[in-house]
């Protein structure tokens, strides 16, 4: 029996494992190109990190609020087209097909799309407003606009996977309860309401705390969106981490960083498991 | 595109409803692809008109065959496609074992293991991948083929084996202990009974695996440097240094959508019923 998990096992230790305590080992350390020593300093990059004001005013609430927009926006579109999808018409298959692109697309590329797309010369965005006689936008320029374009990014690149796996709890709902409330003429919102809703509880419970926990550690379209920029407003925490780390060389601090977030998530994945559970209960 | 077959209520729909729900449907439709859209039309524009893609109508290839001369570029979808393609065959090797003893045994050692995994799977991958830059370096792997393939092979591990588990619960065990009592061992009971069973289920995790792997960036950008350059990386590179060359920029990332498409769309019958289980 062991046998069968010993590969998984051995490279999970090797590349899982060591790396963390490794990361932890040096979150406690002078780990700078300039300190060959690697001096041990206690706490004192933990402390830095959480009385940073970048780190508690700007990076953690835009981390938070990030995960919570994307993710409530790509769930009820995702919810939507479910639904939508789940009535069958002619070319459905098409229209599925087409709605589960961006599933297929790189978030490296999906961002790259967009700083086209919202680019303040050349854009299509700007000049469609500016055609309607709207002033076009420095996107990325402003902090909420770059903020907004990284959402919209991600809640395009995520509303298919919800999408995918709620149009899947659907199909494998019972037909009974529906046929009774067909007879009983009650309307479509009612039966949204308290038969849908309720029924698909468990996959979106799921979904919601996967997503979540994914979104909090997002890295590849800020980075190439925006950078963190303009002047580190948009940063999220793995970023943050991934500055301290290779942008200032100081290894310490960005381990520190990572660690607190790790712990972060792990309460928060915990926390959010119940919460969702409870609000679709009530 | 499609008409309503079936009214959602019992009368029957207004043709005005039926109007509108074709034209949201459409309207959706080309929302999603938009993005996908402009991209293929603005690396077929030359630099003379990339920057009015909107205007004009001269379409040339050459953007493809620039970016095809570059040999750094070369070289890293070749290098993208060789990771992603073994990272997936060992991938799915080692979590369909783990996979297998998650769904059939119980006990203490199978509980750790879930728990290990479950744990593992909700820790951001810059608390481990940050540090792994300095242990690749130290085993002398950074920068190489093995120092990328591993660590993919490890992120794999615990949803794979998760999903894994997945689908060896809706295979029933009965066929494996007649197996056993005919004198199969365990494993000749796991290769020659569960695994053909679970092979449509397998299929589809290889065709998301080799798609996560193409599309993954931060463990590439932190692990790779000049000698084994990926795609990812590339053209993240791209926007930074060629800022202006939106013509060659992409040019290249409707090259690296091109293998994702081919596969998802061949793929795509597999992977919707894999993602259902």
């Amino acid at each position: 029996m062991l046998l069968l998990i010993a590969p998984a096992a051995l490279l999970m230790a090797l590349f899982q494992v060591v790396p963390i305590v490794m990361g932890a080992n040096a979150s406690f350390r002078d780990w700078a190109l300039n300190n060959p020593k690697k001096t041990w300093v206690g706490l004192s990059h933990y402390i830095d990190v959480i009385t940073d004001p970048a780190f508690l005013q700007v990076v953690l609430p835009n981390t938070f609020l990030f995960m919570a927009v994307s993710v409530c926006g790509a769930l009820a579109i995702g919810l939507c087209l479910a639904l939508v999808l789940n009535r069958g018409f002619r070319g459905q298959k098409l229209v599925q097909t087409i709605l589960l692109l961006p599933l297929m697309v790189a978030p490296v590329i999906a961002a790259i799309m967009m700083r086209w797309m919202f680019n303040d010369q050349f854009g299509i965005v700007n000049v469609v407003l500016e055609a309607v006689g709207i002033e076009g936008q420095p996107w990325m320029a402003q902090r909420w606009s770059a903020f907004a374009v990284i959402l919209l990014t991600d809640i395009w690149l995520w509303t298919p996977w919800f999408m995918l796996l709620l149009l899947a709890g659907l199909q494998s709902l019972p037909r009974e309860p529906f046929e009774a409330a067909a007879i009983d003429g009650t309307t479509a919102w009612r039966v949204f309401r308290y038969l849908t809703l309720p029924m698909l509880r468990p996959v979106i419970v799921v979904c919601v705390v996967i997503r979540s926990i994914d979104a909090f550690r997002t890295f590849d379209i800020v980075w190439t969106l925006t950078g963190g920029g303009p002047a580190r407003s948009t940063e999220l925490f793995s970023l943050y981490a991934y500055v301290h780390a290779f942008l200032n060389l100081d290894f310490g601090k960005g381990s520190a960083a990572a660690i607190i977030g790790a712990v972060i998530i792990l309460v928060v994945g915990l926390l959010l498991y119940r919460l969702t559970d409870r609000v679709m209960k009530g | 595109m499609g008409m309503v077959q079936q009214p959602m209520f019992s009368e029957v729909a207004p043709a005005a409803r039926r109007a509108f729900f074709v034209l949201a449907v459409f309207a959706v439709c080309l929302l999603f692809m938009f993005p996908v859209l402009w991209l293929i039309l603005t690396s077929l524009r030359p630099v003379s008109g990339v920057y009015y893609v909107h205007r004009g109508l001269e379409f040339t290839l050459g953007n493809f065959a620039e970016v095809l001369g570059d040999e750094r570029i070369v070289h890293a979808f070749v290098n993208s496609g060789l990771i992603a393609t073994l990272a997936t065959v060992l991938s799915l090797m080692v979590t369909v074992s783990s996979g297998y003893m998650l769904s059939r045994f119980r006990g203490p050692i199978a509980r750790t293991w879930f728990g290990t995994i479950y744990v593992f799977r909700c820790v951001p991958y810059i608390s481990w991948v940050l540090p792994l830059y300095f242990v690749t370096q130290s085993w002398g792997i950074y920068d190489t083929y093995l120092g990328l393939l591993l660590p993919h092979i490890a992120v794999h591990i615990c949803f794979f084996s998760w999903l894994m588990k997945g689908f060896f619960d809706g295979i029933d065990p009965s066929m494996e202990y007649a197996a056993l009592i005919d004198g199969c061992t365990r494993w000749g009971a796991f290769l020659r009974v569960a695994l053909p069973s679970a092979i449509p289920a397998i299929s589809a995790l290889a065709v998301l695996c080799w798609l996560f792997t193409w599309n993954e960036f931060l463990f590439a950008l932190i692990l790779t440097g000049q000698k084994t350059p990926v795609i990812t990386v590339v053209m993240a590179q791209f926007v930074s240094e060629m800022g202006l060359q939106w013509n060659l920029m992409s040019a290249t990332a409707v090259m690296a959508l091109v293998p994702a498409f081919v596969l998802t769309l061949f793929g795509q019958k597999y992977v919707v019923r894999g993602l259902k289980i």
